[in-house]
């Protein structure tokens, strides 16, 4: 039998496709990174057949690429040397949610939209980066570490458990799902950790190269009861992060956020491309966004002693912030963001990054927050190097824990139907991660080509991770040419 | 006993004469028992060595060239960094050079970022204070204050105070560490520069090396530097008040406090704390076990005794003490609202606060965790689980039951099932089952009871920390994962083919029940011989 | 034994086979109390596991050596011999393991070293040397025992008889005259007559800490016939070392307890407290000074009374009769504390490490004289610990510590200023 009969075996005929127009689909996505044409795809729908699938390309040697949504956007799920493209979309399903240990377990196929609108039936919300893309996998993107916008919960990190299938073909469960049985066990899988070895850190961020992951246990939270959205127009950045560092330790606001004009008004345009530039033209450079909520038990008190928290502070420390419920100039933008960062992106609208120009490039990297003015420089100085317009950038900055760290993130829009346009990106984007990764922004994430720049100065790093992969995945099939390996 | 003089040479030229050492009389300084956590048991008496020698290294260049000239000379070797969790952490074979960390002492700590770097002989206490004196705090294991940070972070890293902070592992930070072969690997931040703020890893997280659930005992590398996260706490000090043995922080009333309430039921505790997390108040929530109040109340074991003699199965079945903190973290203000809400529940679901001490010596810098040696002098954990509370409550009902069987020797608790609290503001539950027993007598059946533990895990499918090298990995393995041994055994063998690095853990366990002729029976699964 | 019969006796080490044996390795006794601890600097209080940095050195170690020994596992080597006396006794061990515990470290310490002498390999050579002036010249310096009271000035009142009977010490009748002068012009101040012995001996405190027990006892019996033949109500003390000497390690000797002496034993600073508070002694004289409070050893921790006893050890290691355990809560903290605050004019500064916490000067009981070094060692850190706090001077209660304090600042040309606790309170009286 050929590969390609055993694969429709596995996962029936319609499931499977070696069509070129599909093929195609599947080699390039909104990121940069070179176009790699897989052999096969698969649509699976167990973790059975995701086995199959894997103990077949062992034996062929063939590459597996995993992927569960339907749109990226860092190239991760283009094969760099073809095989067999292994499409979980067809594979979400909720499995349970679990109301008293707020617990949901579902498969990696699940977008984000579907997991939003099911959770909030329950009343319960899902931890969630800025709004994302309404297609993108729940589970993925939280694998893939996306840093999300709430800076309340100590423990963060909503992922616990998981169920893998291994580059050699074992079905596995990790941490506490990994009792006989699960999930018909007292376990109920919210212990990331364990057993053994804490195989769960070695699939975060590993852009499937570990293992396919077919399910996912999560944290979720409580619905708030209220809210307010607070903002604060921000002209002196290194101001503001001082202001961060003293209020996000004291544990208040759910969602805390900075964004930049750009990025700000390509995600509260209305009527495109008008409200846009409008806004775009007419936001403060920098606009802080803090969402104040109350939970189950008297919310409005919980809302009162944060705001008069944040009225001391600010009457006695930090006098220059004029926090307040709106944004003077754009009445109504509480209503429009506070949805926006509850929820995914609308589906029937085109996605933030794409409405401007069609592309948008990102560049996002962890640091301390005092460094985020001086990178927003650096990007703007590479920018002006390549005549692209500073305007066209995109910022945005997301504290982390306490605002003990920061997530940077630059978004560069232009045409992807210019070829012009994209070389210009590219070897801008090439630029600047260069010259941020040597001034110590960290690329925990590397994607595409910033892998190669990444690991070239960590050896050490990517000498004991190719040592791990070989136990791992020792015919390196799990979407080789990715990461370091 | 003793290593080969080649190697013994070399090793003196990395440390300097001043701290190496064959002495017999140095070396049996090292011996883990008889007194101690797991010890006195089989496992300690089978198991643990004297060591052939000693040596105390500086940085963590020296540990990498130590580690390296036992590869070359195939010197067996332990990490050690306090040798207080018991026999797991010495030597198991003859021969063997114990690698004493506690002159790498290392200390640094960014208030603003939040994080401390730490070597591995700084201490809990130690971080505690500094944490504190900057207005930030840490858990504190339940191991104690002694603890080494970076240990106590690689094995374990709970308290009550977990309920609002969570798993210890993503306070893992920038970390080094020297893996069996010498090699040094950087993590997180560290690995592309010398700030080790972040701990993610780059692409795939490396730290999944460093601790499984509750740690490798050092067998897969030695960590010898580690940035901890520090939590914000509020600002006012908890002062040290009183003379030992009555040593106790005193508590700033209008920032934290622990309250204790009565509760109707066990169920009632569960639900309270349910909704404390749902109301999302509080920073601890703890059952607390009888035994301990009469520990606390004792001046001495004799009056432990004759507190506890007065106990019953009945008075132990409607004992339902619920602790709750409460920290003011931002304000007064949101204390004074997190105490509205938490009488709200309580009220409504039939509790009644006590007289609580504002005062704390056991959480906020554990200094009488070596009170739970007091009762009998023989003390362990057999299981301590993070999962949820659904999963918490039946797993110490089970071993409270399982328990009957060996008791005696176990001490009688009248059927007390273990010890529960809530995590991360209830996703997660905790449960832990202790156990205590007279050392001087027959022991048999606490390494019997210690063993059945596991068994009954596996049969009634509940989770557990010891997995790894707490259990026989060839007993546990194949029903969790399911075979997650077949991967630490890969990985074990990738990193240290010569099993140099505490041998034979991860297969230790497994050893004993082979060697120890009271075990034997309980073998029922199988293995293949072991190297 | 670890169970039946069983005492507090040190002359058997099995005695303390259970203590030995169920050291649970926490440290209790290295590190400072955590409730107190400071954080990364000063945070231990053992000096010998401290300094000898391996485990050994530690009561941990020690317990688990001493362990071997009985068990027969162990011979007695120079490297044991180093373990047991690098090490002042400073009880820092005791107290920190029954913050918890009830294990009898201390004693255990005793017994060992008093087993290496029973079996003929201890002490160290340096304690047979001074063993030898004791016995030669009944004191530990080898000086004319005819010269004991050449401190004594001629404006000095001594009484032929009174309650209180002043017990010089070596110390301050030989090289601190200074104290034995300023406690003699306190007392006569505070119009309290005193009585010296008609014929004072060595209190034999090295010969005990070092475990030559019978030579000690010998030593205490003969003083304390002398003393009780003065008809002394209280004997007073002041210098540390001499205070436990007589208050625990006699009673310990001769299996008696403290109540039992016949006579109360006082040291300085608690008359002097009891002095002030009952207005019978005025500190008037401004002493411009900032200054540390240094807690020796052997009247803060070691300084509780002795009641011997002996019982059962039976199930989970309980004793019957019951027994309450010196922990070291009921040392003198306070009162020098409080007569160093009535000084007028003085800034009290403490210490990172103070009263049960302290960190120990190094010379005590047997140790300056084998260890000449560590206990150097020793007090420099104690004096980088004073400087750290802003102090320029540093205050104790014993000539043991102030002499081992004086000589490291000297070596070292430090400008810390070293004073015994006697000094300060004279000057308050005279200026």
């Amino acid at each position: 039998m050929t590969v390609k009969s055993k694969l429709r075996e596995i996962v029936g005929t319609d499931n499977f496709s070696d069509d070129p127009d599909v093929l195609n689909k599947y080699s390039k996505d909104f990121s940069l990174v070179p176009a790699g044409v897989p052999n096969y795809v698969v649509k699976p729908k167990t973790v059975e057949e995701v086995q199959k699938i894997i103990q077949l390309a062992n034996k062929n040697r063939l590459p597996v690429v995993p992927t569960s949504s339907s749109v990226h956007f860092n190239g991760a799920a283009i094969p760099k040397q073809g095989g067999i493209i292994a499409d979980l979309t067809r594979m979400n399903r909720i499995l349970e949610i679990d109301e008293f240990n707020r617990r949901v377990r579902m498969e990696v196929g699940v977008t984000w939209e579907k997991a939003t609108r099911e959770l909030a039936k329950k009343g319960f919300r899902l931890m969630m980066p800025l709004a994302p893309h309404p297609m993108r996998s729940a589970v993925i993107d939280h694998l893939e570490r996306e840093v999300i916008t709430n800076t309340v919960y100590d423990y963060g990190e909503p992922l616990q458990s998981m169920e893998v299938v291994w580059p050699t073909g074992e079905i596995f469960r990790t941490g506490s799902a990994s009792v006989a049985g699960y999930p018909d066990s007292p376990s109920k899988g919210a212990n990331p950790s364990g057993p053994g070895l804490d195989f769960y850190r070695l699939l975060q961020g590993a852009q499937g190269t570990m293992g396919i992951v077919t399910w996912a246990n999560l944290k979720i939270e409580y619905m708030t009861t209220v809210d307010r959205v607070l903002f604060a127009p921000v002209d002196d950045l290194d101001y503001t992060i001082d202001f961060l560092h003293r209020i996000l330790k004291l544990r208040i606001g759910q969602e805390c956020l900075l964004l930049d004009n750009t990025d700000l008004a390509a995600l509260a345009a209305e009527n495109w491309p008008d409200d846009f530039e409008e806004l775009r033209a007419t936001l403060p450079p920098w606009t802080l966004i803090l969402v104040l909520s109350g939970m189950a038990r008297r919310p409005e008190e919980k809302l009162k002693y944060e705001e008069n928290m944040l009225k001391d502070i600010i009457k006695n420390e930090f006098s220059e912030i004029q926090l307040d419920n709106n944004l003077p100039g754009f009445p109504g933008i509480g209503r429009k963001l506070l949805p926006l960062l509850r929820q995914p992106w609308p589906k029937k609208t085109p996605y933030w990054k794409n409405r401007y120009l069609g592309g948008c490039q990102s560049i996002f990297f962890i640091t301390r927050p005092g460094m985020a003015p001086q990178f927003a420089d650096m990007v703007e100085e590479v920018a002006a190097q390549y005549g692209y317009p500073v305007d066209d950038i995109g910022g945005y900055i997301q504290p982390i824990e306490h605002n003990r760290a920061c997530q940077m993130q630059f978004d560069i829009f232009y045409d992807p139907d210019s070829e012009v346009d994209v070389e210009l990106v590219r070897s801008l984007y090439r630029d600047a991660i260069s010259v941020l990764a040597s001034q110590g922004a960290l690329f925990t994430r590397p994607y595409g080509e910033l892998a190669d720049l990444v690991y070239e100065s960590a050896t050490g790093y990517a000498t004991a991770l190719r040592r791990v992969k070989k136990v791992f995945d020792p015919n390196n099939i799990m979407n080789p040419g990715t990461l370091c390996y | 006993m003793a290593i080969s003089k080649e190697a013994y040479k070399v090793l003196e030229a990395i440390v300097g004469d001043e701290y190496i050492s064959s002495d017999p009389v140095v070396c049996e300084g090292y011996r883990s028992g008889p007194g101690g956590y797991e010890a006195g048991l089989g496992y300690e008496r089978v198991m643990t060595k004297v060591p052939g020698c000693v040596i105390l290294p500086l940085t963590t260049e020296e540990v990498q060239k130590i580690v390296k000239v036992c590869n070359r000379y195939k010197v067996p070797y332990v990490p050690y960094s306090t040798g207080w969790y018991g026999p797991r952490s010495h030597c198991h074979v003859d021969d063997e050079l114990l690698i004493d960390l506690k002159r790498m002492d290392d200390f640094e700590i960014d208030e603003k970022h939040l994080y401390a770097v730490v070597g591995s002989g700084v201490i809990y206490s130690q971080l505690q204070e500094e944490a504190m004196k900057r207005g930030c705090y840490i858990i504190v294991g339940g191991g104690g204050s002694q603890c080494s940070a970076i240990a106590n972070m690689l094995g374990d890293g709970w308290s009550p105070l977990s309920y609002r902070i969570g798993l210890p592992h993503r306070r893992i930070l920038g970390t080094e560490l020297v893996l069996p072969d010498g090699e040094l690997v950087k993590m997180g931040s560290l690995a592309l520069q010398d700030d080790p703020f972040w701990g993610d890893g780059l692409g795939s997280d490396l730290r999944g090396l460093l601790r499984g659930f509750t740690g490798l005992r050092g067998c897969l590398g030695i960590v010898t530097k580690m940035a901890i996260k520090l939590l914000p706490f509020q600002p006012e000090r908890l002062t040290p008040t009183g003379i030992s043995p009555h040593t106790t922080l005193q508590l700033p009333s209008n920032r934290v406090k622990w309250i204790n309430f009565t509760m109707p039921s066990k169920e009632s505790m569960k639900k309270a704390m349910f909704e404390m997390a749902r109301a999302e108040i509080g920073a601890g929530a703890t059952k607390v076990p009888i035994f301990w109040r009469a520990i606390a109340k004792a001046s001495c074991k004799e009056e432990y005794w004759d507190i506890w003699s007065k106990e019953s199965e009945e008075t132990i079945k409607d004992f339902h003490l619920l602790r709750v903190l409460l920290v003011g973290f931002g304000s007064e203000e949101q204390m004074e609202y997190e105490e509205r809400v938490l009488n709200d529940i309580i009220t409504e679901i039939g509790g009644e606060a006590r007289r609580t001490r504002p005062t704390d010596e056991s959480w906020f810098k554990n200094a009488d965790s070596a009170g739970m040696w007091l009762m009998c002098g023989g003390y362990v954990s057999v299981d301590y689980v993070i999962e949820t509370l659904e999963h918490a409550l039946p797993h110490g009902e089970n071993y409270a039951e399982l328990k009957k069987k060996f008791t005696p020797p176990l001490m009688p608790d009248y059927g007390d099932p273990g010890w529960f609290q809530s995590f991360e503001l209830g996703h997660q539950g905790y449960s832990e089952f202790l156990v205590y027993w007279d050392p001087d007598e027959n022991t048999d059946g606490v390494d019997h009871f210690y063993l059945e533990t596991s068994k009954e895990n596996i049969r009634k499918r509940f989770y557990t920390s010891l997995l790894g090298p707490h259990q026989p990995l060839y007993l546990t393995g194949p029903a969790y994962g399911p075979n997650y041994h077949k991967w630490m055994l890969a990985v074990k063998d990738e990193f240290d083919p010569n099993f140099l690095s505490h041998p034979p853990v991860p297969l230790a366990h497994d050893e004993f029940v082979e060697k120890a002729e009271w075990m034997r029976p309980m073998k029922d699964w199988k293995s293949p011989k072991l190297p | 034994m670890l169970k039946g019969k069983v005492s507090l006796d040190v002359t058997n080490l099995d005695n303390f086979e259970y203590d030995m044996s169920k050291c649970i390795k926490c440290k209790g006794c290295y590190w400072v109390d955590h409730i107190y601890m400071p954080g990364v600097n000063f945070s231990t209080r053992c000096p010998s596991a401290t300094r000898y940095i391996f485990d050994s050195y530690g009561a941990y170690g020690k317990m688990r050596i001493g362990l071997a020994l009985l068990e027969g596992r162990m011979e007695f080597t120079d490297e044991l011999l180093k373990t047991l006396y690098a090490c002042p006794l400073c009880g820092a061990c005791d107290v920190g393991c029954k913050r918890n515990l009830d294990l009898e470290i201390e004693l255990t310490l005793e017994a060992l070293r008093i087993k290496a002498v029973q079996d003929g390999k201890g002490p160290m050579p340096a304690h047979k040397k001074v063993a030898k002036k004791i016995t030669e010249k009944h004191n530990r310096f080898g000086s004319p025992h005819a010269n004991r009271n050449k401190w004594l000035t001629k404006d000095i009142k001594v009484a032929a008889k009174a309650d209180v009977l002043y017990f010089v010490g070596c110390s301050a009748a030989y090289v601190n005259p200074e104290i034995a002068r300023a406690t003699a012009k306190i007392l006569n101040a505070a119009g309290t007559p005193f009585m010296l012995m008609p014929d004072e001996w060595c209190c034999g405190n090295m010969l005990y800490s070092v475990g030559m027990i019978d030579e000690a006892r010998e030593l205490a019996r003969r003083n304390l016939e002398a003393v009780r033949k003065t008809g002394a109500k209280t004997l007073l003390v002041s210098c540390a070392e001499g205070y436990r000497t007589w208050k625990v390690d006699y009673p310990k000797m001769l299996d008696i307890s403290t109540d039992d002496l016949g006579f109360k034993v006082v040291h300085l600073t608690e008359l002097v407290d009891e002095l002030i508070k009952q207005e019978a002694l005025k500190l008037t004289k401004p002493v411009d000074m900032r200054l540390t409070y240094h807690d020796s050893c052997s009247l803060s921790r070691l300084s509780e009374p002795w009641t011997p006893w002996k019982g059962e050890r039976g199930k989970w290691g309980m004793v019957s009769p019951g027994l309450e355990r010196r922990r070291g809560s009921g040392g003198v903290y306070q009162q020098p504390r409080d007569i160093i605050n009535a000084i007028p004019g003085v800034e009290l500064v403490e210490m990172v490490r103070m009263k049960e916490n302290a960190f120990c000067c190094g010379a005590g009981r047997g140790t300056q004289e084998a260890f000449p070094d560590f206990a150097a060692w020793a007090a420099e850190q104690r004096l980088f610990e004073a400087k750290t706090v802003g102090a320029e001077a540093i205050v104790a209660t014993c000539p043991w510590c102030k002499d081992n304090f004086a000589r490291v600042a000297r070596q070292n040309g430090e400008d810390l200023k070293i004073y015994d606790i006697s000094e300060l309170i004279l000057a308050s009286i005279e200026g």
